[in-house]
């Protein structure tokens, strides 16, 4: 791992040779801040208390393509697959870290849906006041992103706004030839009571090796909503590295979907700041994985205001090789009265070489507070599957009916039709079953 | 909740001191201590050089700093390894103990005597490591069952003690485990032989009496084929301002359907309302169960300023069945890093975790627990229920529960909750004519009742008398 | 028995009860009816000595003694019992030994000696007899997941237990029916007595063919603005607090 963090060390310094007169500006100080704390921390190992369950060693240990070069021969329909619609949302795509104009559909009318880059240049504002706030900067992966951070989404909704089409974020990897190595950094601003919808998805396109780390941050102020979307159905030689930190006002409401059904490696990184009375936090995750993927949920939701509310809920199903880590943790500050805190993860094992490490923990300082948390790792009820096989269902469609029915309570308030259907599609898919279950 | 706040300040009940000259060593540790105690003890060469092989481990290691509990690291030279009560002469009966210490069980409320003639346990009494007195020897030893300190058990029974010491808890297991390994002064030992079923319930008292000195006692209980035994377990100590250092290690073998009952009620001193002093209690033990087995732990935490404990089963054998119900209360300036593991190896392995924290005042109170499914583990079952009661504001509590599953058989359910005494559950007592402390009590202990339940009666009054005293004064 | 004269009572600034008078002599049963929202329940609260309200005028004397500073527990010991309208579940604490420990610490304040288990038990049984409650009641815990006919019957049960001078019975026909409501009013109707007395509260009217009243009030926005007989209960029931309001507001 050490090579690789030297590689990053000294490509930072080509990097910021080619910012230019970027260099100059407030968010660069941030990037020059971050290295020093990549520097000193490099990649975490088994040994940190957050990556117990979860060893990088193995992807770190190759070497990857930090400059990744440009793609511009793909078109629409070679793509198509990942996306929801093709005229029904926005879309902000990138190939290789490169924005790619032609695929997308981005917009500054009444709202800002657009890229990072560009909003360097229009929102030096936003970017300074927000980015690098929200986030994690003393966090290993957090602060490797920030460092050569230029490029991604930047959603900014004003005041009392509405997007009204869903907006998806694809990030496209072509790595035929060589590791890529790639770290997309996004922002999303939400206004006063105003309101958007995203999907966001990361996807390699090639054979080789890549490692996606990525990094969001979402502002949802006073009385926003925000329902943020994440599917991760990558290749068997995919990693991704997500972090996504929420900072919320007062009675705003923010949702966090995770559905992940594939990838070598997936680590979200998922933390709320409940700032503000009245804030409502969501987290829904489905982990459906076989082959020798591993899914490494961590989630904080840090109770900082009182009044406020979390719902936690990740249901994992795990077969062959797979493996599931679910590490989630509800901190009540002090003063934090009334918090209202649930929290629960559940598991179903498919085979005996699958397994499970979950570690829900509570960190009270607060004695007017409703916390629960609770988690179950078990097998599909087998008086149900020979209800269902009695009635005539196949034995493997009875399994995926029934791990359907195990999934659904963490499926609720999916509001947009297409992702329905295409999660539908995924996750039968994913259970290799012809069935058209309804979600 | 004025009403809560103005209740009243409860001392610590048991803190006296009994004035018996002791036969202490020299303050500080290094081989020749360790010698001298071996020495002291009369023991065999080959358990000082099992002694020794610990202290050189425990050099080598560091105290642990991932429990959620802040303190000042004791100075381990500063402390007086070994401390016994002079014996005036051998001791053949309970008329022979010094009169002074006499008094002192029975300001602990456990008069030897009484406990004699009403319940009929036998008692192990170790005051500063050194066990005094051990009651019911001799009728014990019609059935084969062997109860003494494990001092004589060393003497006495070496096959024994070689064949089992240090094979449940390693003498390098950890930091402290491996501290006292190398420094034990005493502690009781157990031998229930084949298909026995003790009569009584076999007991030791723990009293750190003098000042400056660690307690470092070693308890092993061997439960022998379908052999059963409940054994009890409960420790006091004076007040003291600077911090007592208390790190025991008690192994438990459970052989194929044998059946352990082990229980504590720990009432170490806490230290005062400012948090200064009060004991260390730094503790490791653990239970391996065979074929068949059962070991069930029992625990009613309300004492110590630092708790570091984690009794725990390895569930080897097939069908074998681990337990852990504990209450843990902290007040004042308290910290409790408290739970268990369960190790699940053999097939149709089950475990039960019932874990009840209270924390009051500005302590800190932490469930911290490992389930782990092996992937030989076929149908392992776990259930667990870990609550916590905060009353008033200023403390903290936390649940750290680790699960990591290997079986796809495996049924693992893991449920927390964390909730205060509520305002209308007190108004509804008071309604009643319940006064608010009397109101508290009732309502935690029933909060705690399926814990207490698991003690055996004598021991289930007393902690709830326990209970009671540990939260006075606490609510606000 | 109990005098409330002029009683203002509000919570978080909001004045709910707005000079409320009464007077409850041995012996007597009295209706409070009125609509939702009319501080019925506040009345009650603010009689038991709930906390959360703030006396802003008036008095409370019950058995000749001012109570107004008197905790919940001490105007308990004196013989006061309010039967909630929401009963509160208590986990793991039973019946029996709850009961217990109400009747031993009411006594204690009135310092008379701990009642014995047997006479207690024997008293319990007699009870339940009367109230047609299964004996696996006793043990187990209070509210815990009972029916709300349950719960209303076991807040009866404490009621005939404690033997209370004056008993404020809160909505305690909510949630009942018909079977049960004969239950509980016969167990209150045999504890009527020259001695003692009852405050009905209630919304409908059917409970006082059961409990029959001696007077009945009409609480209105924190006041009572019409008193009789129990033929104003009937009245009410026929034509509705409507004509009541405007008269009030007249």
């Amino acid at each position: 791992m050490d090579m690789f963090k030297d590689k990053l060390l000294s490509s930072f310094i080509v990097f910021e040779n080619q910012l230019n007169g970027g260099k100059n500006t407030p968010f660069h100080q941030q990037r020059r801040k971050a290295i020093d704390v990549f520097e000193e921390k490099g990649f975490p190992t088994v040994k940190n208390e957050e990556w117990k369950y979860t060893n990088l060693k193995p992807i770190f240990n190759k070497d990857y393509n930090v400059f990744l070069s440009s793609e511009e021969s793909l078109e629409f329909r070679d793509v198509r697959r990942f996306f929801l619609s093709e005229s029904d949302t926005y879309k902000i795509v990138f190939i290789n870290g490169f924005f790619a104009s032609w695929l997308s559909s981005t917009t500054h009318q009444n709202y800002d849906v657009c890229t990072f880059s560009a909003a360097l240049e229009r929102h030096r504002d936003i970017i300074d006041k927000y980015a690098g706030s929200i986030g994690r900067n003393e966090d290993n992966f957090t602060a490797l992103n920030t460092s050569f951070a230029r490029e991604g989404a930047f959603i900014h909704v004003p005041d009392g706004r509405a997007v009204e089409k869903p907006i998806e974020i694809i990030f496209l990897t072509t790595n035929n030839e060589n590791n890529t190595f790639s770290q997309p950094r996004n922002l999303v601003v939400v206004g006063r009571n105003a309101s958007c919808c995203v999907v966001e998805r990361h996807q390699s396109l090639g054979e080789q090796a890549s490692v996606s780390n990525s990094v969001t941050e979402i502002f949802a102020d006073e009385g926003a909503q925000v329902t943020y979307h994440k599917i991760q159905n990558d290749g068997e030689n995919a990693s991704l590295i997500d972090s996504t930190t929420v900072k919320q006002k007062k009675d705003s409401t923010v949702t966090i979907h995770t559905f992940s059904f594939g990838g070598k490696v997936t680590r979200n990184n998922l933390e709320f700041d409940l700032e503000e009375p009245g804030a409502t936090a969501n987290l829904y995750g489905i982990s459906i994985l076989n082959n020798r993927q591993l899914v490494d949920n961590h989630t904080v939701v840090n109770h900082i205001a009182p009044h406020c509310q979390s719902n936690e809920l990740y249901k994992g199903i795990y077969d062959d090789n797979a493996r599931g880590v679910f590490n989630g943790k509800v901190h009540v500050y002090p003063h934090a009265q009334k918090t209202n805190a649930f929290q629960e993860n559940n598991n179903l094992l498919l085979a005996d070489t699958a397994s499970v490490d979950t570690k829900p923990q509570l960190e009270i300082y607060a004695d007017d507070v409703k916390c629960s948390h609770g988690c179950t790792i078990g097998q599909l009820d087998e008086d149900a599957l020979f209800y269902l096989r009695q009635r005539g269902i196949p034995f493997k469609e009875a399994q995926a009916l029934l791990m359907f029915a195990f999934t659904t309570d963490a499926l609720q308030n999916l509001g947009i039709p297409e992702l329905k259907n295409k999660l539908n599609r995924l996750i039968a898919r994913k259970l290799s079953v012809s069935l058209d279950f309804d979600l | 909740m004025d009403i809560l706040e103005k209740v009243t300040n409860s001392d610590y009940k048991y803190g006296f001191y009994t004035n018996i000259e002791s036969d202490k060593a020299p303050v500080g540790l290094n081989e020749d201590i360790i010698r001298f105690i071996s020495a002291k003890k009369e023991e065999p060469e080959w358990m000082l050089e099992w002694r020794l092989d610990a202290f050189r481990n425990w050099l080598k290691m560091t105290e642990p700093e991932w429990a959620h509990v802040k303190y000042t690291k004791p100075n381990y030279q500063d402390i007086c390894y070994y401390s016994a009560p002079k014996p005036k002469k051998t001791i053949d009966s309970l008329d022979e103990v010094d009169p002074e210490l006499l008094k002192t069980f029975e300001k602990l409320g456990i008069s030897i005597d009484e406990q004699k003639r009403l319940s009929g346990v036998a008692v192990d009494i170790v005051v500063d490591s050194v066990s005094v007195k051990t009651t019911f020897r001799e009728k014990l030893a019609e059935m084969g069952i062997i109860f003494c300190s494990i001092s004589d058990a060393v003497r006495e029974y070496p096959e024994l003690v070689k064949k089992y010491l240090g094979t449940v808890v390693p003498k390098s297991d950890n930091f402290f485990a491996a501290l006292n390994s190398a420094v034990f002064t005493d502690g009781s030992f157990c031998y229930i032989p084949k298909g026995v079923r003790c009569p009584m319930e076999l007991s030791t008292y723990f009293r750190i009496n003098e000042s400056g000195t660690g307690q470092f006692e070693r308890t092993l209980v061997i439960a022998d084929e379908g052999s059963y035994v409940s054994y009890l377990e409960g420790c006091t100590a004076p007040m003291r301002d600077e911090n007592q250092l208390h790190a025991a290690v008690v192994e438990l073998v459970a052989l194929d359907n044998a059946e352990i009952k082990y229980s504590t009620v720990q009432n170490w001193y806490p230290g005062d309302k400012e948090g200064k002093g009060g004991v260390f209690n730094f503790v490791t033990k653990r239970g391996i169960c065979e074929r068949n087995a059962k070991i069930s732990w029992t625990q009613v935490e309300t004492g110590s300023a630092v708790t570091w404990k984690y009794p725990s089963c390895i569930l080897k054998g097939d069908n074998s069945i681990g337990e852990f119900y504990s209450v843990a209360v902290t007040n004042n300036y308290q910290q409790a890093d408290t739970g268990t593991k369960m190790i699940h190896l053999g097939r149709n392995t089950k475990s039960t975790i019932i874990s009840k924290g209270i924390c009051a005042g500005k302590s800190e109170g932490s469930y911290r627990g490992l389930v782990k499914i092996g992937p030989r583990a076929q149908n392992a079952r776990n259930f667990s229920q870990c609550d916590s009661l905060l009353m008033g504001d200023a403390c903290g509590s936390h649940t750290f529960p680790y699960i990591e599953i290997k079986n796809k058989t495996a049924k693992v359910e893991h449920e927390a909750t964390t909730s205060k005494i509520g305002e209308d559950q007190l108004f509804y007592c008071n309604q009643r004519g319940i006064p608010t402390e009397e109101a508290i009590a009732l309502i935690v202990n029933g909060y705690c009742k399926d814990v207490l339940n698991q003690l055996p009666m004598e021991f289930a009054v007393e902690a709830q008398k326990l209970l009671e005293v540990s939260l006075e004064g606490s609510v606000g | 028995m109990l005098k409330i004269k002029n009683l203002h009572a509000s919570i978080d600034g909001n004045d709910i009860l707005r000079g409320i008078n009464l007077e409850v002599k041995p012996g007597e049963v009295h209706a409070i009816m009125g609509p939702n929202g009319s501080g019925k329940s506040t009345l009650s609260a603010v009689i038991a000595g709930r906390e959360d309200y703030e006396i802003t005028e008036g008095s409370i004397e019950f058995a000749g003694e001012d109570i107004m500073e008197l905790s919940p527990e001490e105007r308990s010991h004196m013989g006061l019992f309010l039967s909630f309208q929401y009963p509160v579940e208590i986990p793991g604490v039973s019946v029996t030994n709850f009961l217990k420990t109400a009747i031993n610490e009411s006594r204690k304040g009135r310092g008379q000696e701990p009642m014995p288990a047997k006479d207690m038990l024997k008293k319990m049984r007699e009870v339940m007899a009367v109230l047609e409650m299964d004996k696996s009641f006793m043990s187990r815990s209070i509210n815990e997941g009972f029916s709300g006919g349950e719960k209303k019957r076991n807040e009866i049960f404490q009621m005939a237990m404690l033997e209370p001078k004056l008993a404020i019975l809160d909505e305690t026909d909510s949630g009942l029916d018909i079977d049960a409501l004969r239950i509980v009013s016969n167990g209150v109707n045999k504890l009527r007595s020259e001695k003692n007395a009852f405050i009905v509260i209630t919304h409908y009217q059917r409970l006082l063919d059961y409990i029959v009243p001696d007077f009945v009030h009409v609480l209105h926005k924190g006041k009572i603005i019409k008193s009789g007989g129990k033929e104003l209960a009937l009245e009410l029931e026929s034509k509705g607090y409507d004509w009541l309001k405007q008269e009030a507001t007249v």
